[in-house]
């Protein structure tokens, strides 16, 4: 599986009565009906991370600072291709013997590979936590990577690309990468070429794990009936193997930004899928937020849903009323230093050119006239998505292995409910215009994308010549 | 022409300096490498570093325990049910015995309506939109969905602001506008459902429908849960609030909190659902004695099949699909062997021959090792369990190039004759722990904890936690399978097929292959034969 770019979700559940950072000095302490993340750090690096619900089912998982990001041309694909070698067998077990452990628990093991981590994760019952960690800890080390099931996986590797092809959403956030960051590593895709799929050995998948997969680099998060101590106790026994080899991170060299645009016209398909962004903010930059507000206030609409005309979206309400598109969804993409910003939308040929000046012109209005009551909306819009996206324990293991390695710390609730209480609408204004206005986009688009307007015209739709 | 804009252009952007606007932010081109997308422009520290002077936070150690679920039954019949669980959230709504199954003396596609039309102006709410903030002033969210006899209306926000949540849910199910331009936009949104489901390459939506209406051809569980295409501008707002007079009864509704204390629930409850009538007895205030299809649900088996060419999916090149579904009558959730079946669906289990997931997908069960992993050009075979209040259907979907479809419609057909014969330890054990995990695992959700609540009350009055059903499904035995299955296979088979169908088996030569009568003639352990086709 594979995950392409991982959109911007922040941990939530709300606060009490922290309603603004001017005010919150006059609260005592913040009570929160969750329990506490608990973080150690262990002799090797390995940072253990666990939040304890005491629920009968657990999830533990290792995120690792790792992905299609720190790969060349040359071996592109080698982090998504270890991900599907992880469960191939190990030094100790047989894969028959891993996939009946696994299946025999009535558990599930997973993975996934994004540009900038991979991750392996098990879902299981709380009292098998011990074999899930212990699992974990024999595939990342002890992977058998034998030739046999390397050769077998590059087939399996290329059906999926087919199946990824199939979905055109990733095929144009793929072409979109590509052309935003053009000739950097961030424009590969994860999947990498086909070429590099036919040809990565098993030296190359020793190197990578070699040079990426070190101890300070991994995170071991763990949510539901977790014992944060016991979890403590299991990872210094599987993991103190693990050293440091490689001395420092692989300094990432920036990823330039390019406002481009990559059309693959095919009128023989119903509907284009269009998507259309700027660059965004990077992980920790304090301006994600207000983004973030902004992403919400444009908001995702699909026209069975119905009753469009009364969207809190303006633009759903534009879309509905006057049949401008089948779908469109606002995302906000954030790697390390840079991000994308913007909408994906299907619609028919006709309606492209009205759909996209809807979209600028919304996008304008975020930079100069957005009003109080729609940003309050989008807020309070936000807090609650972000919110009841925690529910179960594995978005909440996944919500802490990721802040752990995009943050080094997971924000607590009191925290992010009261830096998005702090956004105001000159706030969103000065944000907006920060990255979005007078600024080059990018586009992807894919079908028959005849009617959409020139890149040159799209440009031009980025600011407002009036007073 | 031209010109003349161009003269206005740039008179605005004179215009545009006179007015002040900072002429560095609006008339300088920008790159990305520029040195103000460095300037911070939220005066907040990084997400890395934590904001200085917030109160110190006070975390909750709070274990979940195994909740009592609390019963009350109001004085018009309406059931309370709710279920104290950790956390400052809560789920309620409202499960109500009503579904397409109720639909025979009424146009098809009644449910699929108001599933379009919930949440929508009421009479206290006079637009959606009124509604919709008033839930978000509680960082609330709602939901409809229906299956073929019940329809829940949920809706999850902050838990102190039950009262108001409450209102909304009364507001919605009992008290809907349905003005003529609601209706309306509802028959576009289903419109539009139709016709993306047609330009779709998965099929699942449309089979379930079909293979539903073979099994119980043409009463209650078989009637369609999509509308058919020629009820589209049939369906108006006379006839939806005369289904909604005759269904949304006290009687047949349940309104389920988890995450609240009983008894202002109830009060609210009392308040907003009872206190205050429904919108059909403020039009008419003759009292109408509710009339509502009581019919059991008839199981008949046979086959319903469409010829069609089915989409590809664009730009890639996987092949061309057909699709079959082989089902029998299995039983209703609350017969004694209901457990024993989903013991039985989880072992045959399945999926897609290409599937994201690694161990834990189901990779050890019967459609897995007898069929996926040995005729590699089948593309999806997954066991499914239908159950409804008095009868239910289990079935196996399989989907493969239209030149297979001989082969794997035979296939499954003996898979499923051999759900009889014997069952392996091994096998068993495996599937009875995944059921019970999967139980655990799925009840991790408030809203799956709620709908849980909904349905059990709805059906029995009462909520059997899920520690009852994990001891039930520790009892299961092979012989308990053997005879589920065969019990199961002494019906008629039911069969849907849709896509590329010249090569699809007769009804009979299906049904011979699913037959327990072992005799000479009978086409069972011809497995060498099988490609003879």
């Amino acid at each position: 599986m594979l995950k392409a770019g991982i959109t911007f979700k922040l941990l939530s559940k709300q606060s009490n009565n922290v309603r603004l950072l001017a005010t919150a000095v006059g609260y005592k302490q913040a009570l929160v009906n969750i329990p506490p993340t608990k973080l150690t750090v262990l002799d090797n690096g390995i940072r253990v991370a666990s939040e304890d619900s005491g629920s009968p089912t657990a999830t533990v998982g290792l995120w690792i600072d790792a992905g299609s990001r720190y790969e060349t041309s040359k071996n592109n694909g080698v982090a998504h291709f270890l991900e599907h070698m992880a469960f191939k067998g190990t030094s100790k077990r047989s894969q028959t013997d891993l996939e009946l452990l696994v299946e025999n628990m009535g558990a599930h093991l997973n993975a996934y590979t994004s540009r900038e981590q991979t991750v392996f994760y098990a879902k299981c019952l709380a009292n098998d936590i011990p074999v899930a960690v212990e699992i974990l800890a024999d595939i990342i080390q002890n992977s058998s990577l034998a030739e046999p099931e390397i050769e077998r996986e590059r087939g399996v590797i290329l059906r999926e690309m087919q199946d990824v092809e199939s979905n055109l959403q990733e095929v144009v956030f793929d072409h979109l990468h590509a052309t935003a960051f053009q000739g950097t590593p961030l424009g590969q895709t994860i999947l990498g070429p086909t070429k590099n799929i036919k040809k990565i050995s098993k030296a190359d998948l020793q190197q990578y794990i070699k040079t990426h997969y070190q101890p300070t680099r991994i995170v071991l998060s763990g949510a539901g009936g977790v014992e944060h101590e016991r979890l403590v106790d299991l990872a210094s026994k599987h993991f103190s193997g693990l050293k440091n080899t490689a001395l420092d991170v692989p300094d990432l060299a920036p990823c330039r930004y390019t406002g481009s645009e990559i059309r693959v016209r095919d009128d023989s398909m119903p509907l284009a899928h269009v998507a259309i962004a700027v660059e965004g903010a990077g992980w920790t930059d304090a301006d994600n937020i207000p983004l973030m507000v902004a992403n919400t206030l444009i908001g995702a609409w699909d026209r069975s849903q119905g009753g469009g005309a009364n969207n809190a979206s303006y633009l759903a309400r534009a879309a509905a009323s006057e049949n401008l598109c089948h779908s469109f969804q606002s995302f906000n993409t954030c790697y390390k230093d840079t991000g994308l910003w913007g909408i994906y939308f299907v619609g028919e040929p006709l309606q492209l050119e009205d759909m996209l000046y809807n979209i600028q012109k919304e996008w304008m209005k975020l930079c100069t006239s957005v009003t109080e009551g729609e940003v309050e909306r989008a807020k309070n819009l936000l807090k609650t998505n972000m919110l009841l996206q925690l529910d179960g324990t594995t978005p909440v293991c996944e919500d802490i292995g990721r802040q752990m390695l995009c943050y080094n710390r997971r924000i607590p609730v009191h925290e992010l409910d009261a830096r998005i209480e702090a956004v105001s609408v000159q706030n969103i204004r000065d944000v907006c215009t920060k990255f979005l206005y007078d600024r080059c986009p990018v586009v992807a688009a894919v079908g028959p994308t005849e009617g959409l307007p020139d890149y040159t015209r799209i440009r031009a739709g980025m600011y407002w010549l009036r007073a | 022409m031209s010109h003349v804009t161009d003269i206005k252009v740039l008179f605005s952007r004179l215009f545009s300096f006179k007015n002040g606007l900072s002429s560095v932010r609006f008339n300088k081109r920008h790159f990305s490498q520029d040195s103000d997308r460095a300037r911070q422009v939220t005066p907040l520290p990084p997400l890395s570093e934590p904001v200085p002077n917030l109160p110190p936070i006070v975390y909750s150690s709070a274990k979940s325990e195994d909740a009592l679920t609390e019963v009350t039954v109001l004085n018009n019949g309406l059931r309370v049910a709710s279920e104290k669980k950790f956390g400052q959230f809560c789920t309620a709504g409202v499960v109500i015995d009503s579904g397409p199954r109720y639909e025979v003396a009424y146009p098809s596609g009644i449910c699929h309506f108001l599933e379009k039309l919930s949440f929508g102006a009421t009479h206290k709410f006079p637009t959606r939109d009124v509604m919709l903030r008033e839930l978000e002033r509680h960082g609330g969210i709602c939901d409809c969905q229906g299956s073929r006899d019940t329809t829940v209306y949920a809706t999850s926000a902050d838990s102190r602001g039950l009262e108001a949540i409450t209102q909304v849910l009364a507001e919605v199910t009992l008290r809907p506008q349905l003005s003529t331009d609601e209706v309306e936009a509802a028959r576009q949104a289903v419109a539009f459902e139709l016709e993306t489901l047609s330009m779709r390459p998965e099929q699942e939506t449309i089979l379930m429908d079909m293979i539903h209406a073979a099994a119980y051809k043409g009463n209650t569980l078989g009637l369609p849960k999509i509308c058919p295409v020629e009820n589209v501008h049939k369906i108006d707002r006379g006839t939806i609030i005369n289904y909604l007079k005759n269904h949304y009864t006290p009687d047949r509704m349940v309104v389920a909190a988890v995450g609240v204390e009983h008894g202002p629930f109830v009060e609210y409850v009392q308040k907003y659902f009872v206190d205050m009538k429904p919108m059909w007895n403020l039009e008419d205030n003759n009292l109408i004695k509710p009339n509502v299809d009581k019919s059991a649900a008839q199981y008949t088996g046979g086959i319903v099949q469409e010829e069609c060419e089915i989409p590809l999916y664009p730009g890639s090149d996987l092949p061309e699909l057909s699709h079959v579904v082989i089902g029998i009558e299995s039983c209703s959730h609350s017969h004694p062997d209901f457990v024993a079946t989903c013991v039985l669906n989880m072992m045959m289990g399945g999926g897609g021959s290409f599937s994201a997931g690694g161990p834990g997908k189901g990779m050890y069960t019967r459609l897995y090792t007898n069929v996926l992993n040995r005729y590699h050009w089948m593309f999806n075979a997954t066991a499914y369990n239908h159950a409804y209040g008095d009868s239910g259907v289990f079935c196996v979907h399989a989907a493969a190039p239209p030149t297979r479809l001989h082969d794997t419609a035979l296939l499954i057909a003996r898979e499923l004759s051999a759900m009889a014969g014997n069952v392996a330890a091994a096998e068993l054990r495996r599937a009875k722990t995944q059921l019970q995990s999967m139980l655990l695992m799925n009840l991790e959700a408030r809203p799956v904890v709620f709908e849980d609540v909904g349905r059990q009350v709805l059906a029995t009055g009462k909520r059997k936690p899920p520690s009852y059903f994990i001891n039930e499904i520790e009892k299961i035995t092979a012989d308990d399978i053997i005879r589920v299955a065969t019990t199961m296979l002494t019906k008629r088979a039911s069969v849907a097929a849709r896509g590329k169908l010249t090569h699809l088996p007769t009804f009979e030569e299906i049904q011979a292959n699913m037959s327990l009568n072992k005799s000479e003639t009978s086409p069972q352990g011809r497995r060498l034969n099988l490609f003879r086709a």
